[in-house]
Order: C-alpha cells, then sequence, then structure tokens
C-alpha cells in the first residue's frame, strides 16, 4: 500500500510513501521502487490521498 | 595484427625489469593478471562478503526480492520462511585468505512447484559490464569463479540473465565433498544476441539456484532464449532438505577464458562500490548530532539532512529505523523533542536533501531558528536505497 505525500508547504511532493516500511519512493523511472510502485497502479490500484 | 613475444625485458645492466607468464605481466615480485593485485577486473560486488551495511542475518519472511549483504539479493517465492541468509553463517572456517562468507540456510523441507523459484543473485549495473560487448558479434568470454561449500554434494545450478530475463545461461558446478570449501570456475562465451543493457540498470544477473521449478530449467551449458532460466535441469534443490547449508564467497566475473585469482580490493574501497547503491547512517551514540536545519514552523524543521559518501545510482528510496528515534534542538539548546510525524524525507542522488519532522505540541521551535537534528537512541538510522 502506498500513500502521495505533501510537503509541510502543502506542495504534492514527487514521491510516494510505502506504508509498509515508510519508505519515500521517488517518481524515479530508474529507481526499482517506483518500478513496483508503477505495476501496482497498473494492477488498478490507487494510493492513499496525502494527508491534507 | 603483429605480435610480440617476449620472456624478459631487461635493463641495461642487465637486470630483468619485467617478465611474462602464462597469465601474468610480473614486475620484480609483483604480477598483474593472475595475482590479487587490484585491476577492477572483478564485476561483482562484495564477491567476498566483506560488507553488511544493513547488518543482515535473517530468514527470508515475505515473497520477493531482498537485498541481504550488500548487493547480494535472496529470493523468495513463498510468503512464508524457506531459508536464512547471513554473513558467517554456522561460523565454519572460510576459505584461505577470506574472513567472511554469505550462508544461506535452509529452514524447511521446501517442496519446489514448477512455478517457484528460489535463489541469491548479483545484479550488474550495465555501466559496469558495457564493455562486454554481449548482444554483438565481439561479445567476450567471461569466467565465473568462486569458492563454495554445502552440506549437499551433488550438480548445482546458477545462470546468468539480462535484464529482461530473455536472454539465459544456465551453467552446473560439481560440490563433491559435503562440507568443504571447494573453488569453482565457469567459463561462458559472451551471447551475441538479445539485448544486455549498457545504462545504470541491471546489465548482467548471476544466480546461483537454491531451488528451481520446472517451469524455469533448461539446458545447461547454452545460450537460450525461453525467458528465466535459473538453472540446469537436474541440479541440486537445496531447500528441498531442512537444515541444509550452501555458503559462498570470493565470488569473481572477470573477462577471459581463466579464473585467475579473487581481486582483493581495500575495505574502504569495496564500500564504497557498495554505497552507490545502498547507504546507511547508522547511529553512533544516544546524541548524535546529524545536521542542523532550519524551524520551519513552531513544530516542523527542514533542511539538508547529510550528503552521501558516493553518489548513488538514481534517486534513492529512503527510510528510517523510526521516526521517534530523530528529535529536534530548539533554537534555546535547553531540551530536544523526538518527532512524532514524518511529513516527507527525500532524496537525490547527492544527499538527503529534505526532511520534514514534526513535534507535538506547540511553540517548541522558534520558526526560522536554527534547528539541530539527532540520533536519540544507538538503533536509529537513515538508509538510501538505488539498489537494482
Amino acid at each position: 500500500m502506498y500513500k502521495l505525500v505533501k510537503s509541510i508547504s502543502g506542495q504534492t511532493l514527487n514521491c510516494v510513501f510505502r506504508l509498509s516500511d515508510n519508505a519515500t519512493i521517488p517518481f524515479d523511472p530508474a529507481n526499482t521502487d517506483y518500478q513496483a510502485y508503477l505495476k501496482w497502479v497498473a494492477e488498478g490500484n490507487t494510493p492513499t490521498p496525502a494527508d491534507e | 595484427m603483429s605480435y610480440l613475444n617476449v620472456n624478459q625485458i631487461q635493463t641495461a645492466g642487465n637486470l630483468p625489469s619485467f617478465t611474462t607468464g602464462a597469465n601474468t605481466i610480473n614486475f620484480g615480485t609483483q604480477s598483474i593478471g593472475a595475482s590479487s593485485a587490484s585491476t577492477m577486473k572483478n564485476r561483482i560486488i562484495n564477491g567476498a562478503m566483506v560488507i553488511n551495511q544493513r547488518g543482515f542475518n535473517s530468514t527470508l519472511a515475505s515473497t520477493g526480492a531482498t537485498y541481504t549483504l550488500d548487493r547480494w539479493i535472496g529470493y523468495n517465492r513463498l510468503a512464508s520462511s524457506a531459508y536464512s541468509v547471513s554473513q558467517n553463517a554456522g561460523s565454519v572456517t572460510p576459505p584461505p585468505g577470506y574472513i567472511n562468507y554469505l550462508g544461506v540456510t535452509s529452514v524447511a523441507a521446501t517442496t519446489i512447484n514448477a512455478g517457484d523459484i528460489y535463489y541469491i543473485s548479483q545484479f550488474i549495473e550495465g555501466l559496469n559490464t558495457a564493455d562486454l560487448a554481449w548482444g554483438t558479434a565481439n561479445a567476450k568470454t567471461v569466467t565465473i569463479s568462486f569458492w563454495v561449500y554445502s552440506s549437499l554434494t551433488g550438480s548445482f545450478g546458477g545462470s546468468l540473465q539480462n535484464s529482461g530475463s530473455s536472454r539465459s545461461y544456465p551453467f552446473s558446478y560439481t560440490i563433491n565433498s559435503a562440507n568443504t570449501w571447494q573453488q569453482i570456475s565457469v567459463t561462458i562465451p559472451g551471447d551475441t544476441t538479445g539485448t544486455w543493457l549498457t545504462t545504470n540498470g541491471v546489465g548482467v544477473q548471476l544466480t546461483f539456484s537454491l531451488g528451481t521449478g520446472s517451469s524455469f530449467v533448461g539446458t545447461g551449458g547454452a545460450w537460450t532464449g525461453a525467458n528465466n532460466i535459473f538453472m540446469p535441469s537436474g541440479s541440486v534443490q537445496l531447500l528441498n532438505t531442512n537444515g541444509a547449508t550452501w555458503y559462498i564467497t570470493g565470488v569473481q566475473l572477470e573477462v577471459g577464458t581463466v579464473a585467475t585469482q579473487f581481486e582483493y580490493r581495500q575495505y574502504g574501497a569495496e564500500l564504497a562500490l557498495c554505497q552507490r547503491y545502498y547507504f546507511r547512517r547508522n547511529s553512533s551514540s544516544s546524541q548524535d548530532i546529524i545536521a542542523n536545519m532550519q524551524a520551519y514552523s513552531t513544530t516542523a524543521v527542514f533542511g539538508k539532512l547529510f550528503d552521501f559518501p558516493v553518489q548513488m545510482r538514481t534517486t534513492p528510496t529512503s527510510s528510517y529505523s523510526n521516526i521517534g528515534h530523530l528529535s529536534g534542538w530548539n533554537s534555546s539548546g535547553g531540551s530536544a523533542q523526538a518527532f512524532t510525524t514524518n511529513t516527507g524525507i527525500t532524496a537525490d542522488t547527492n544527499g538527503i536533501y529534505a526532511i520534514s519532522g514534526l513535534v507535538t505540541g506547540s511553540s517548541f521551535f522558534t520558526s526560522g531558528a536554527c534547528a539541530a537534528v539527532q540520533f536519540n537512541t544507538t538503533s536509529g538510522w537513515i538508509d538510501a536505497s538505488a539498489e537494482l
């Protein structure tokens, strides 16, 4: 499961939290964790919205 | 092409300047080639299993790939545990010249079903294998060598694969005596077809099978275009046997048709090679100041945490032991308060540049003032992973 991230100033960041271990995954095509996230999304899943 | 065949070149005083051997050039008593001289010939990183930044010593308890000792992946098909990996498992004496090995221990008698795969692997970055020219008519032959020790004997299996696993070369190696270190070498002709990345993606994947189902075995000793072939059919299935052990060290992959001596690299150099893919900043005390940041508000700090010692392969995933293991000092310096919320630890290839830690309550920090950030426990860590 993943959760989108906003900065403390409210901007949406180009990264996502992996909730299983609180890792922050950058939206970088060469990052294998991001590749796994894209596969998860392609399977029809949706990340949890960022905290407001 | 022309050749100059000499055995020795002498000085003007008829003293030998250098001599040649079958695979060496010798300068006095020093050799290049069939020696432990560091020539960056070994494309495997952490082949002597010395670096273990994660302190990994555990069973692999979930489906998928888990990084264990630095650069070494363990792949587990089951959601339950089939095997454990630890540095120097079983505390046997390593082979001469080594102090560490990667140890696999089977923790169950696992049935290997047709679609199952279990393995230990290293993904070699394409930038470090580009000169092999695989996928072209100029593909170079490579030789893999390693020391292995197992409670089982027989013909074991492994493979080389490309990034898409659409090209595979299953290979066999034989362990003749149980519980005895044995050095293996396997020579593999370069693949003249297929797609082999020369980027910062996976160039070559070296895999040692621990158990492979019938869907993923093939004919040994030849390149195949069948997908995901991890070992020759009929190879030993280590994980069939509860308590079976398989230890490995001195892994080397080099250009050429002969296995030369393992390339010894100094610890700091090997660590730096590993840190291109993974870096962990461990806490050294219960008051380990990491950085001076800025209070973004009365409850949050923001700023650069630290640079990585080595530029990483790509933008890393970052994580930490526990957000409560980090504290911020307010500008008066009189007290530190543990963070309760992480609103983002982000990084680029050079460092972790933005941590937004929140503390509970209000008016702890002075907005705009400096706020030192520290580990408040010796068990704290922050890491960054750009593994392949």
